[in-house]
């Protein structure tokens, strides 16, 4: 929320923030580019067009607006652009389609659990969930998975066919320190 | 975890009834699909402003005065209208009935036209969070807000009712005077009188009956939380309007807007692509906000986006609806009578109200309790200052079976026999026989997928599990409503199929896309008919823009239905298809077209299958054209009745802490036919969500002394998430038969129906007490225990 009369103390102008956003630096000019209340969701959908990332509530309580910061899942609504400073950003963009976590997403269709996608809306923010919890753990027990993705809401309720996607995708992930 | 079991078809398909992933499974899965919100972005709309709307402090206000000079002399403030203004207070007084539910209407035909209770940006504001005053356009949301924060309103605070018992006394607040004088609503041409069903004679079949039940039930505002919140973008340049929006109801969006604003309807151009869940929110393609951002463009000159923050989405929600209903039974348990009364609070406005506590219960007359001699139903809609009740998943059907499903499992306690011989003994459709076939296979598959007989006991009389444990099993069973005959009112159905000279194929069937998977089942329907020209479901393309100026009339995505009724028409416009491509081969294949016919792809003389030739040959060595047939039909009027649905759940109470866990749900349909497996487990997986969430942990909280809703938020309005799901079991079935190629029936709105009073009817097997309320919260387990 801009708070246009609060004055803030002169200071020596600070450098820009850069943020690597899928492979590739940015440089954001403060005051010009972004306030120090602007989120970083707002940063990637509104000034760079990342759109798979969703604003659907805005704090903190329903996981569609996912990115991995550093390798790790990040409410980016919750988290204040500069915050990203010299840090690097994963939007669901930056995904090769062969993923194994968005294949699998696409692919879910086992009998008995649905798919694990209808409207697609929250689909980013689960596959982004998904991305860093294997990167943390690997191969996820159905429990696990259940506990590392209830920050995320699917009101088409595809919870069944998500935790297959997600499992089926950990048997084609290669954890993080075995990459070339 | 029980192992999965497929369905078997009853009729072997190609395509159809397969489980595959979506069509548009690679495209969402991996983000590239576009919502409303992504596509209007400022940078793609460089000269685009942002609308805020006023929002009422009080639950029930008018506005005295309103002075917007200082919001005007905003920096970036563009434009900016109050009520006040020519051109909102012209406005027509409206309502959400632009829809009969299913079709595009006018403002002279609407439904429920004797509740205009909606002035669009007028000065009464009926509920807490109402839209109201004024609208501001400015160059961000920020400054839209900081706009708002400038008008100066003297509001004069009325006193508010939220209890729509209190509401209907005399000297309680009256809210709409001119159309309700007391809150109640008027009858109505189209809900009919307040006793809506008088079949037989309801006190004279009482009096008959050996064993009488009489039961309570109540059902609470849950808000559909569709996850893309409403958006648009207005354009209004010169004499035409454009609209990007989430709408799902594009044609009926367009009719809104030409009438309310006065434009001819080809000045005025829908488009809708992708939708973030429907879910029966905002049903009608009315909303309001529609014209307010488009008289702000026009007044600007630019194009206009307002887009609801997640708070202010909690702006429709499901109807609520306070039941009693009596039962009563001769000893071997043939029903005699049935008597139902249904208070609907229909919140700030009456929108659907009527169609939720009334149309729903007619279809049920019909199609469940035709073989019950006598059946009397009333019912009242009550408004109050509450958030206004609207549609959501199954319109009233939820909250009938609450009640419904209550006192079968109450009357068969009673009568000491087992529900399900009760259910069986006496409910089916007017034209159909007793056992019905349909309910008696749904049931009976039910039963053995939870354990029935193994786990159902003396209510409360279970083992008890960690000392403090409980468990039961319940089910609830329904009517489904969304056989072909029930659709007739949509008139018809349009569709045009382009085959190109390379047998590729342009499927126009347009529907706006939520998420349902109805364009996965026409795509499936399409490479079923035209399976003969040896393709399959990926060389068809289904274009899933609707644009009002460049599509076929969309077919509106409600009652579950575009599944299967869009397929209707193609597997008839296949024939044509075929027949124009024998006419083109006649010259090259020296037959006639009778003599001729295609089969994998290839054109061959009947005389002689031995030698054909490829159907593209037949394109490319001829005129080069594609073959085009455009197709319209009306549904299938035939009356056949209908399938049921049921859930069975099986959940564990926690007597020490009044929590409930459900452990199991069986979720079962039949469908008639099922167009597309992997989509109609998805819906019924995933309508358990909303199913749960209304029974246990959902609902909107208002503070009772200002009338202010508490909990417009994810955080304090409970969705269950994928750690508080229990394991789901889907069996789709296919007994009964509707008409048509496929005599298939929508499930999806349905898959909700019957859990909150399934968990209910197991809690009660779990621990003996009867709760009456959803969602049952640990307080109200621990308070019928006597523990609270």
């Amino acid at each position: 929320m801009a708070k246009k009369n609060v004055k803030r103390p002169r200071e020596v102008k600070k450098p820009p923030v850069r943020i690597m956003v899928n492979g590739a630096w940015h440089e954001f000019e403060r005051g010009r580019d972004l306030e120090p209340e602007t989120t970083l969701s707002f940063l990637l959908r509104e000034k760079l067009g990342y759109t798979g990332l969703k604003v659907s509530c805005d704090e903190g309580a329903c996981g569609a607006c996912t990115v991995l910061l550093d390798g790790r899942a990040v409410l980016s609504c919750m988290k204040l652009a500069v915050q990203a400073d010299g840090h690097e950003i994963l939007t669901i963009e930056g995904l090769p389609e062969d993923d194994p976590v968005i294949r699998a997403f696409a692919d879910q269709c086992e009998p008995g659990y649905g798919t694990a996608l209808q409207c697609g809306f929250c689909t980013p923010g689960f596959v982004m969930t998904a991305k860093g919890l294997l990167n943390e753990n690997p191969k996820p027990t159905l429990a696990e998975i259940k506990e590392g993705l209830s920050g995320n809401i699917c009101r088409c309720g595809c919870y069944a066919g998500i935790a297959r996607a997600v499992q089926h995708a950990s048997e084609d992930t290669v954890p993080e320190g075995e990459k070339k | 975890m029980t192992p999965p079991r497929p369905y078997t078809p009853r009729v072997p398909r190609k395509f159809i009834g397969a489980y595959r992933p979506r069509i548009d499974a690679i495209e969402k899965a991996s983000g590239k699909v576009q919502f409303v919100d992504d596509i209007t972005l400022k940078s793609r709309f460089p000269g685009m402003l942002y609308a805020k709307v006023l929002r009422s402090p009080y639950a029930h206000a008018r506005i005295k005065s309103l002075d917007a000079s200082k919001a005007e002399q905003l920096p970036g403030v563009k434009a900016v209208l109050t009520c006040k203004d020519p051109e909102v207070s012209s406005l027509k007084p409206t309502s959400a009935g632009w829809t009969d539910g299913v079709d595009t209407v006018s403002y002279d035909r609407m439904m429920w036209r004797h509740f205009r209770d909606r002035r669009v940006l007028g000065d009464h504001a009926c509920w807490a969070t109402d839209e109201v005053g004024a609208v501001v356009a400015a160059e961000t949301e920020q400054i839209a807000e900081e706009a708002l924060r400038l008008i100066k309103v003297e509001w004069e605070v009325l006193p508010f009712v939220l209890d729509p018992i209190e509401a209907m006394k005399p000297g309680a607040p009256v809210i709409h005077p001119e159309i309700a004088p007391r809150n109640i609503l008027p009858k109505d041409p189209v809900g009919g009188a307040d006793i809506f069903v008088d079949k037989g004679n309801a006190e004279k079949g009482f009096a008959e009956a050996d064993a009488v039940v009489e039961a309570k039930s109540v059902h609470h505002n849950a808000t559909q939380s569709s996850l893309d919140n409403w958006c648009c973008l207005v354009d209004w340049k010169s004499d035409k309007l454009t609209v990007l929006s989430n709408s799902y109801e594009a044609d009926q969006s367009r009719m809104h807007i030409s009438q309310m604003l006065g434009l001819p309807l080809n000045k005025v151009r829908v488009i809708s692509s992708y939708v973030g869940g429907q879910f029966g929110r905002g049903d009608t393609g009315d909303q309001p906000f529609f014209l307010f951002t488009a008289l702000l463009s026009k007044k600007s000159g630019r194009p206009v986006k307002f887009r609801h923050s997640r708070r202010e989405s909690f702006h429709d929600s499901r109807q609520p609806a306070i039941y009693t209903g009596k039962v009563g039974a001769k000893k071997d348990g043939t029903i005699t009578s049935m008597y139902f009364k249904g208070i609907g609070n229909s919140g700030a406005y009456a929108d659907h109200t009527m169609f939720a506590m009334k149309f729903a219960p007619t279809e049920i007359t019909e199609v469940a309790l035709a073989h019950i001699p006598n059946v009397r139903m009333e019912t009242y809609g009550v408004y109050t200052n509450k958030l206004p009740a609207c549609m959501m998943r199954g319109v009233g059907n939820s909250q009938f079976n609450l009640i419904f499903g209550h006192v079968v499992d109450m009357l068969a306690e009673k009568l000491g026999m087992d529900p399900i011989d009760l259910a069986l003994k006496n409910f089916g459709h007017e034209w159909g026989g007793l056992p019905d076939k349909s309910l008696t296979v749904v049931l009976g598959e039910g039963a053995k997928r939870i354990g029935w007989k193994e786990k159902r006991h003396k209510p409360g009389k279970g083992p008890v599990f960690d000392r403090t444990k409980k468990r039961g099993v319940g089910f609830s069973f329904h009517p489904a409503w969304h056989a072909e005959w029930q659709e007739a009112r949509r008139g018809e159905i349009r569709i045009r199929l382009t085959v190109n000279p390379d047998c590729s194929v342009v499927l126009d069937a347009p529907t706006v896309e939520t998420g349902t998977g109805s364009n996965t089942c026409n795509v499936l329907g399409c490479a079923e008919a035209l399976a003969f020209l040896g393709i399959s479901a990926e060389d068809i393309v289904w274009p899933h823009t609707v644009d009002t100026e460049t599509s076929l009339k969309d077919c509106v995505q409600t009652d579950s239905a575009v599944s299967y009724l869009q397929s209707e028409v193609v597997a008839r416009a296949a024939l044509e298809v075929k027949k124009l491509i024998l006419e083109k081969a006649t010259g090259l294949l020296k037959a006639k077209p009778e003599d001729l016919d295609i089969l994998d792809g290839r054109v061959f003389r009947k005389a002689a299958p031995g030698k054909s030739m490829a159907v593209k040959d037949v394109f490319m060595k001829g005129d080069m054209l594609p073959v085009v047939v455009e197709m319209g039909r009306e549904p299938n009027a035939e009356r056949t009745g209908v399938p049921y649905i049921a859930n069975f759940a099986e959940v564990e109470v926690d007597t020490a802490t009044g929590r409930v866990q459900v452990l199991k749900l069986v979720v079962l349909n039949d469908c008639g036919t099922v167009m597309y497996a992997s989509g109609a487990e998805a819906q019924q997986i995933g309508g358990q969500v909303t199913g749960v969430g209304e029974a246990l942990t959902e609902e909107i909280i208002y503070d009772e002394i200002t009338g202010v809703p508490l909990n417009f938020n994810w955080l304090d309005y409970k969705i269950p998430t994928m750690a508080d799901m229990p394991e789901i079991d889907p069996a789709l079935l296919e007994v009964w038969r509707g008409a048509g190629e496929y005599g298939a029936c929508g499930i999806g709105e349905g898959t909700v129906t019957c859990t909150p009073r399934a968990v209910l009817n197991a809690i009660y097997n779990a621990i003996g007490v009867r709760i009456d309320e959803i969602p049952v919260k640990p307080e109200k387990v621990l308070k019928a225990l006597g523990k609270a």
